[in-house]
């Protein structure tokens, strides 16, 4: 049962991060998307910019693996 | 690195203005600055140079001829013809005289070529029309009883709505053919009796029918002759146009390199007078006032002196804390360094009192990617993609930069891949007997987290020493007070996390915690209610550095089942088909996101700490460009 809980919190620890940083991503995708229409020179920022909020999903996995590595 | 500036005034007798400016613009090492001024001690009568009226004439005369001119090149081919070494200056007014005769002849050459262009592509039009005719004219068999009348159909569902129309008019007593034009369109024609012809006209004008109707000379000519009447006159029109090119072209040949010369010549001029808005006089004498890289003060006073015998002075003056924001800022790299500029050109310029981040880029940036991609072979197979780059373009600035920093990353990919003991994953330690130096990434989760947040603590470290400095060169104490809290901050926090791991014998938690709270206290009285929230954001800060085992982790994940799912196969070429196929995309995926993560550490994790954004980019006198 433990075991079963232990892989369920790291599973919502890494999933429901992965959910944040995709709505984020797509928000911030459409926008970039938008810009570059307008000034392709800004590529290279825009992809800086999508890749910002994947620190969350990172962070999830962090947590996730220490949650199944240190039990 | 940002180059050290020197401010600088020259000073000479207000006649040689001129002279001084263009050998200033020749050198192209001086941004003249016309906002440093009044200078201390220096009261009116210094004051603004104020153009006279013959400078205003002057520059009104050049501008104008240099608008004639560059319509006058517009209108001309560009053949290549040789240099022209005109000196403008004394035959300027016949320069001027010419181009009033020539622009009009030029002007009514270009009239002439598109009023024949324009006949030309409307005869072709009709040629294209009467081909497409000429069979179902041939199929009504000459019949001059009959009148014909062309008509373009928009749409081919429509041919039948154009039949019954065409049946209602003429009580069923006509013919109608379709075909395409070369072009695609869809064209009809109705041959009717000539009773009926005028009717079944007026009822396609009702229909908004289009007609296809000729111009007057061909549309009176019999059926058979308009067709050849079209094409000899297609053809006098290909001749005139031919004519008119040649005499175009000779035309250009005589003339343009005198005019391309006098452009240039009007340019250097205008960009002169230009520079002279930002320049000081006095009764007699001239004040120029900008920048020069430091380096160059000596060489260009004595360049002045010797050109102008002793007559235009220049001194190398203080630089005033109020002008620090008014230096200009150029960057200057060695070689290894250079190519990361592609990558700095990303932030806007640094001030003067900043850093610059190229160097910074150069050094960790590929230390990071190969920490995250850290494997023998694809380090390997990206050597030799660098080389393959390289070779295809040795010179294409953009591309070429990209590849050298590929190559550099390739480098720590293979050094930090030795550390691992990878080569494509996990096939290294299984076939080739590879042992890790420092650990197994796949099996030491915690060592490798520990590491990636060491690398982010000594890199936030440096970054807040970095602005301690950049505060100091401000001279902004309370900024550089709450730095050096900062650093403070850090290292007992960290000093809190190993004491978990190596308990000190006197130095407990909570004398550590009570420390942590008093520069807590000591920020918020310093800098305000945000500064303690600015300390705990550089925890965040390297907490974020924990990617590098994130990342480096699902890396070598992946080309681990790349090798496993090869093995599967259990065929050599499948397995070795299937293993490529997940190596190259892992390899794609492992090139792409180190470059992403590792600019991302630095851009808003490092550069956050120290880099002062809102430099002026250094734009020296350059006569070329007013």
């Amino acid at each position: 049962m433990e075991q079963a809980l232990l892989a369920l919190a790291a599973a919502l620890a890494i999933g429901l991060p992965a959910l944040a940083t995709g709505w984020a991503q797509s928000r911030i995708g459409a926008a970039g998307a938008g810009t570059l229409a307008e000034k392709p020179e800004l590529s290279a920022t825009i992809i800086i910019l999508v890749a910002i909020p994947e620190t969350m999903v990172i962070l999830g996995f962090v947590v996730a693996t220490m949650i199944l590595v240190l039990e | 690195m940002i180059i050290r500036m020197s401010k600088v005034e020259i000073v000479g007798p207000k006649g040689r203005l001129l002279e001084v400016l263009t050998r200033l613009g020749e050198k192209g090492i001086l941004q003249l600055d016309d906002e440093l001024f009044p200078l201390p001690g220096k009261e009116p009568p210094v004051k603004a140079l104020l153009p006279d009226k013959k400078t205003l004439a002057e520059r009104t005369f050049f501008l104008v001829l240099q608008e004639e001119i560059k319509e006058l090149l517009g209108l001309l081919p560009a053949p290549p013809v040789r240099d022209g070494y005109l000196a403008p200056l004394p035959v300027i007014d016949v320069v001027a005289a010419l181009v009033k005769k020539h622009l009009p002849l030029c002007r009514e050459w270009n009239r002439t070529r598109e009023v024949l262009g324009r006949e030309l592509q409307e005869l072709s039009g009709y040629d294209t029309l009467l081909q497409t005719f000429e069979p179902l004219l041939q199929k009504a068999g000459g019949d001059t009883s009959l009148e014909f009348i062309g008509v373009t159909i928009k749409d081919p569902a429509l041919v039948e709505r154009f039949r019954r129309l065409a049946a209602e008019e003429t009580a069923g007593r006509f013919e109608l053919e379709t075909a395409r034009t070369a072009d695609g369109a869809l064209v009809g024609l109705i041959a009717t009796e000539k009773k009926m012809a005028q009717r079944l006209r007026r009822a396609l004008s009702d229909g908004q029918i289009p007609e296809l109707t000729l111009p007057k000379p061909y549309s009176d000519l019999p059926l058979a002759e308009r067709g050849a009447a079209l094409r000899a006159r297609q053809q006098e029109v290909e001749e005139e146009l031919a004519r008119l090119s040649e005499e175009e072209e000779r035309f250009a040949r005589r003339w343009l390199p005198i005019y391309r010369r006098v452009l240039h010549w009007l340019t250097e001029r205008l960009a002169l007078l230009e520079a002279s808005a930002a320049v000081f006089e006095t009764g007699m004498c001239f004040y120029i006032q900008g920048w020069t890289p430091a380096a160059e003060v000596a060489p260009l006073r004595d360049d002045l002196e010797g050109r102008f015998r002793g007559e235009v002075l220049l001194s190398e003056l203080v630089i005033r804390e109020e002008d620090l924001d008014r230096v200009p800022v150029a960057l200057q790299n060695p070689p290894y360094f250079k190519p990361f500029e592609l990558l700095s050109r990303l932030l806007p310029l640094p001030r003067y009192t900043s850093f610059d981040p190229t160097t910074f880029l150069g050094l960790f940036f590929p230390l990071f990617f190969g920490m995250i991609l850290g494997d023998i072979g694809y380090g390997l197979v990206l050597a030799v993609l660098v080389a393959v780059l390289l070779r295809a373009w040795p010179t294409g600035q953009n591309i070429t930069d990209a590849a050298k920093i590929l190559g550099v990353c390739a480098a720590y990919s293979l050094i930090f891949g030795v550390l691992f003991g990878e080569f494509f994953g996990d096939f290294g330690a299984r076939r080739l007997g590879l042992q890790p130096i420092l650990f197994e990434r796949s099996q030491a989760l915690l060592p490798l987290l520990y590491f990636s947040l060491s690398v982010g603590f000594a890199h936030i470290l440096l970054g807040q020493i970095l602005g301690v400095l950049a505060a100091l060169n401000r001279h902004l104490r309370r900024e550089a007070l709450l730095k050096v809290l900062g650093i403070l901050f850090l290292l007992l926090l960290v000093a809190l996390v190993s004491a978990r791991f190596v308990p000190h014998p006197w130095l407990g938690d909570t004398h550590l915690i009570l420390a942590l709270l008093g520069i807590s206290l000591l920020a918020l009285f310093a800098g305000g209610l945000l500064a303690p929230l600015e300390l705990l954001k550089s925890v965040g800060n390297i907490i974020s550095y924990t990617r590098i085992m994130a990342i480096g982790l699902t890396s070598v994940l992946l080309a681990q089942i790349a090798n496993r799912l090869g093995g599967m196969t259990g065929d050599v070429f499948a397995g070795i088909l299937v293993a490529g196929l997940l190596h190259f995309f892992n390899l794609v995926l492992g090139v792409f996101a180190p470059t992403v993560h590792a600019l991302r550490l630095h851009y808003v994790e490092f550069f956050s700490k120290f880099l002062e954004p809102g430099g002026r980019r250094f734009e020296p006198l350059d006569r070329s460009h007013p």
